[in-house]
């Protein structure tokens, strides 16, 4: 959608309007976005706050013209997760939030010299490649500014030094990637988890800003690799209905099947990994049995596995394959005899009910405090679906469940993603007899410009609301573009919901949150 | 009430310990997933819009459709696409430009097809080739051109059209008839001016 | 049903024709312990490829193909990769029992696999207290295993340790228990007269009928919780403490661990089918003679190896079917389910048995 109506904000008036925001009920800070406006414009933040009973949404802006030390007030005491958003701000913009519990740097090492979106920072110079190993500091500043309007700053503690601190990755088997957590232990018991992010960060916001729009596309696919036929779809909407291109309903349909794929290929490797970090290894392989076949009807219509790179501006890369439809349909019967064979295995088996009864639980207010959108969101009862609360492609016209349930616990959250498989095939049986025929392709000029403005989409990706915020000054490369990213909240929420429980359990609990860490590192 | 939990949760316990038991064991009778390979490379056919690797097709009389207008250069987001061209003069007077190299990196591809979307002539795609390794990273910088190929022509070209453009530059060798092939793209590679030696 | 003592009385005759007492004793020694570490490191390879296959079976998979038809040398392959390996010296740990640790655990291994009796008359630690014996070698593994998280100096690894130690110890307790249940069946701790007991009355699981198929159930739980074997491995715990007490060990000295994991499944299989399944005992039916006189000319060794396979079979199941406990579920299962069903089993043996209600 276009935002043409941001309210824009004095740093003074932030924290009293959020404050009302709050106590009417928008209490879901879905983003936080840190921008450069340049000279004039200043350095700033975006703020949309969602309403979760209503889910209207409210866009905020506010900025600072101070380039030296940019101070904004902190909103991280209303919403949890801006926490998390406030310290990606002053990472990559240097703004100081001003109240902000830990002021520390979240992607980039601790010794980074600059803040390298800003559009005047010069990050190869001041950052040769270093030969030392990254210094993790225990302690953390917070910045408050004083009744005079001078700044004061507090060191506030990390780790002291009685904490057991145990490094959980950045080379480990369950966290699925190059993420750490330092996790303070007493015994086998967890006291606190600090995660420290940016091991595979690329800098994908900053490589777009000197892409061109198609170029943008080929990243997409690369943040979560798997919801990269629904992150890439994202960025496609938001491109067309900021270009007003209107794609045919074949596309739309096509869209929508393979978005359904996706989330079934998406949490059948989520069972399977969960499986495999429990020590189930057979229910495992079953999982990668069953996710092939996706894969190759993934292969067969659009060409690739992973990055599947089939949706582009304007519609898709080709049409479907005379043999899609077929397949698909032979798929459905298959995967719902195998989530048979799931549950048979591992569902019901006592040991696994024992390790995800009531371990890890969410409760509804701080999956919505957290943003912990998707499934991790409907274990505790928030019915945060985008498909169902703004509803795009097909999803308007075809007849599905949200599955919600209400303890957001970590057997809730499993069982969640295998309800969705068969939510999924739901929808895919209802769309794929009833393909329209249209165009597969809108015609495109050969250079790609959008017209100046800001721009948001949102999708229901695998495992939670994926957002593209696209800010335009109307070149051929975007100003601004921000993806929302699934996994951050959820990694975010990982102390909240791991404190009190074992060391065992953190695995069961981030197999369940189902984060993929190149989506939290962009 | 607790005694009835202890012994009741024993029991459907050990149940669902035997009904997975159960699942395994069936499995270990069904047939097996596996795929053979490299022994089943004859049959193994990759789906024909897998994207393995950058071709430029040649047709039989060695020539290619690519025009060397460096679009798919731009459009490239990894820079892993070079286009070497030269400019000719064509019999009427006119300049042309012409490919002299293509070279392609597969390293630092990432299979986005923005090149072939971008290409106006339809010269380069994907071929499904996945055997894609090698022992040196230097042997992934491909040239796409075949030696001595030359740009296909739109209209058919007049005979004397061939001789007109040979000094000049003998890579883009023109029109080699069919009886001739390969003879004379050997031949050129004596001429200390070929421009194709970069 | 052969009798291996000829073998082993012709050998000691010939030694003693030509040597002294004490140096026959010696080369026999010698003899015996090549033995025993020939079978031990043969064993080894035919588990590993075992496992590695059957686990492939569940798995819808083929496992090991590519070394050799059917991938059969594979596990040849990788003893050599092992061999030949970097035993890598560590900085700012406790070297010499850094360095003792895996050998303490293959120690221990080797001499529990000495008490397995193979065939009648082919007993190498055999006497009159020999389950005792088994069980106090058994537990020297531990304090290899303890020493390894220990000296070590990795957090990692001294979580793996600790629960070792509080898994194996707890799990003793059981595995005592059950033993003490068929040893009341049984009435002697001599494994060559409990396996000559049951080739005469019949195999032990059969002779006990409730307790003791319960007992052996409980075996199987314990013993692979004793081996450290999923579901109970915890102390490895790949996906939660990355490999935990030889996460820093190398070469060899990891070989050791691997190999002593693999043996000490064997020899819990092992002990499992002499203690219940009678061992090097054939399988007879009372009343079929005939039948009872087939199984007579399989070798008694055969028997015994074939019966361990059995079981290894049910363990590799088990371990290839179930996720892996938690360490505090892990602890109540001992001390919650499988002590106190051990206590009833043993009373009611003893009530069993002196009321004559065996078979």
């Amino acid at each position: 959608m276009t935002l043409d109506n941001i309210k824009t904000l004095e740093p003074s008036q932030l924290r009293a309007e959020m404050q009302g925001l709050k106590a009417k009920g928008f209490d879901f800070l879905s983003n936080l976005i840190g921008m450069d406006w340049g000279e004039e414009g200043g350095l700033g933040v975006v703020y949309c706050v969602e309403n979760t009973s209503t889910h209207e949404q409210a866009w905020l802006k506010t900025a600072t013209t101070d380039r030296e030390q940019p101070l904004l007030p902190t909103v991280s005491d209303l919403w949890d997760i801006a926490n998390i958003y406030e310290r990606e701000a002053y990472d990559f913009y240097g703004i100081i939030f001003a109240g902000h519990p830990d002021m520390r740097r979240i992607f980039l090492r601790e010794d980074w010299v600059g803040y390298p979106m800003r559009k005047d920072d010069k990050p190869e110079e001041q950052n040769p490649l270093r030969m030392t190993n990254e210094p993790l500091a225990d302690d953390t500043t917070q910045y408050d500014v004083q009744a005079d309007g001078t700044v004061k700053t507090k060191k506030n503690i990390v780790f002291g030094p009685d904490d057991y601190v145990v490094n959980i990755g950045p080379q480990h088997p369950s966290t699925h990637g190059v993420l750490h957590f330092r996790v303070a232990l007493e015994g086998e018991i967890i006291r606190k988890i600090d995660p420290v992010l940016g091991y595979i960060h690329r800098g994908v916001e900053k490589l777009n800003e000197s892409y061109t729009y198609p170029q943008t596309l080929a990243l997409t696919d690369r943040l979560d690799y798997l919801a990269a036929m629904q992150s890439r779809h994202a960025l496609c909407m938001c491109i067309e209905k900021a270009m007003e291109i209107e794609v045919s309903e074949r596309v739309q349909v096509v869209r929508t099947i393979l978005d359904e794929l996706q989330r079934i290929d998406s949490h059948i490797l989520f069972f399977s990994c969960l499986c495999q970090d429990m020590g189930a290894t057979t229910a495992f392989l079953y999982g990668f049995r069953d996710r092939e076949k996706i894969l190759d009807i993934f292969e067969e219509t659009c060409g690739g596995r992973l990055i599947i790179n089939y949706n582009t501006i304007g519609g898709l890369m080709a049409d479907i394959h005379p043999n899609f439809q077929k397949r698909v349909k032979e798929f459905i019967p298959y995967m719902r005899k195998n989530i048979k064979e799931y549950h048979a295995l591992f569902t019901g088996n006592v040991i696994f009910q024992n390790r995800s009864k009531g371990i890890g639980p969410l409760t509804k207010e701080q999956v919505i405090s957290w943003g912990c959108t998707g499934g991790t969101g409907r274990a505790a009862g928030w019915a945060n679906d985008v498909r169902k609360n703004h509803p795009y492609a097909a999803y308007g016209k075809v007849d599905f469940n949200q599955v919600l349930r209400e303890s957001g616990d970590s057997f809730d959250r499993y069982m969640i993603r295998l309800d969705e498989i068969l939510e999924s095939l739901n929808i895919i049986e209802q769309l794929i007899d009833n393909i329209p025929e249209g165009n597969y392709k809108e015609k495109t000029k050969p250079v790609i410009k959008v017209p100046e403005g800001t721009y948001y989409q949102a999708v229901e990706s695998s495992r939670g609301e994926f957002g593209v915020f696209l800010e335009s000054k109307g070149d051929k490369s975007p100003y601004r573009l921000h993806y929302r990213s699934t996994g951050l909240p959820l990694v975010a929420a990982m102390d909240t919901a791991c404190r009190g429980f074992k060391i065992a359990d953190l695995v069961t609990i981030g197999g369940t949150m189902d984060y993929i860490v190149p989506d939290i590192d962009r | 009430m607790s005694n009835n939990n202890y012994f009741s949760g024993l029991f459907s316990g050990i149940k669902s310990l035997l009904v997975g038991l159960g699942v395994t064991m069936k499995e270990f009778f069904t047939r097996k997933i596996t795929e053979q390979y490299p022994e089943n490379r004859k049959e193994l056919k990759m789906f024909d819009r897998f994207r393995g690797r950058l071709v430029m097709p040649h047709n039989e009389n060695n020539e290619h459709k690519c025009i060397g207008c460096g679009l798919c250069q731009m459009a490239c987001p990894n820079g892993s696409i070079t286009v070497t061209t030269e400019m000719l003069d064509t019999e009427d007077g006119k300049k042309k430009r012409s490919l002299v190299k293509y070279e392609y990196d597969l390293g630092c591809c990432m299979f986005c097809e923005l090149c072939i979307t971008a290409c106006p002539q339809g010269a380069i795609e994907f071929c499904t080739d996945f055997e894609n390794a090698v022992f040196d990273r230097s042997k992934l910088v491909q040239q796409l051109n075949k030696p001595g190929s030359k740009a296909v022509e739109k209209k058919p070209v007049p005979k004397p059209a061939a001789p007109a453009a040979k000094p000049a530059a003998p890579a883009a060798q023109p029109a080699p008839k069919a009886t001739e092939v390969a003879a004379p793209a050997e031949k050129k590679e004596s001429n200390p001016e070929t421009p194709t030696t970069v | 049903m052969f009798d291996f003592t000829v073998v082993t009385n012709w050998i000691d005759a010939l030694l003693l024709s030509f040597l002294p007492g004490w140096a026959a004793t010696l080369v026999e020694c010698v003899l015996v312990a090549l033995a025993i570490i020939t079978l031990y490191a043969v064993f080894a390879i035919i588990l590993i490829y075992m496992e590695r296959k059957i686990c492939a079976f569940f798995q819808c998979r083929l496992g090991p193909n590519r070394v050799g038809k059917w991938g059969s040398i594979q596990v040849l392959a990788d003893v050599l990769k092992m061999l030949t390996k970097e035993i890598i010296d560590m900085k700012n740990v406790d070297r010499l029992l850094h360095k003792m640790a895996p050998f303490l655990v293959i120690v221990a291994s080797m001499l529990t696999f000495a008490c397995l009796p193979w065939n009648k008359g082919a007993e190498v630690l055999d006497f009159n207290i020999g389950i005792f014996f088994f069980l106090a070698a058994g537990s020297i593994g531990v304090v290899g295993i303890l020493l390894a998280g220990w000296s070590s100096n990795n957090k990692y690894a001294l979580i793996g340790a600790m629960r070792s130690g509080a898994q194996i110890i707890s799990y003793e307790v059981s595995i005592g228990l059950v033993m003490l249940t068929m040893i009341v069946l049984t009435g002697t701790m001599s494994f060559s007269e409990i396996c000559q007991q049951q080739a005469d009355l019949g195999w032990n699981i059969f002779r006990g009928h409730v307790p003791a198929v319960l007992a052996f159930i409980i075996y199987l739980i314990a013993g692979n919780a004793e081996c450290n074997r999923g579901p109970f491995d915890m102390p490895e715990a790949e996906s939660e403490l990355t490999a935990g007490y030889h996460v820093e060990y190398s070469g060899m000295h990891f070989g050791f661990y691997y190999l002593a994991e693999y043996l000490n499944l064997f020899i819990c299989a092992g002990i499992a089918s002499t203690i219940f399944l009678g061992g090097w005992a054939p399988f007879h039916v009372p009343g079929l003679d005939g039948f009872n006189h087939v199984m007579d000319y399989i070798p008694g060794a055969v028997w015994m190896v074939g019966k361990t396979f059995f079981v290894v079979f049910l363990l590799m199941w088990i371990r290839w079917t179930f996720p892996r406990l938690r360490i505090d579920q892990l602890l109540a299962l001992e001390w919650k389910y499988l002590m106190p069903m051990s206590l009833v089993l043993l009373v009611l043996m003893a009530i069993c048995v002196s009321l004559g209600l065996t078979l």
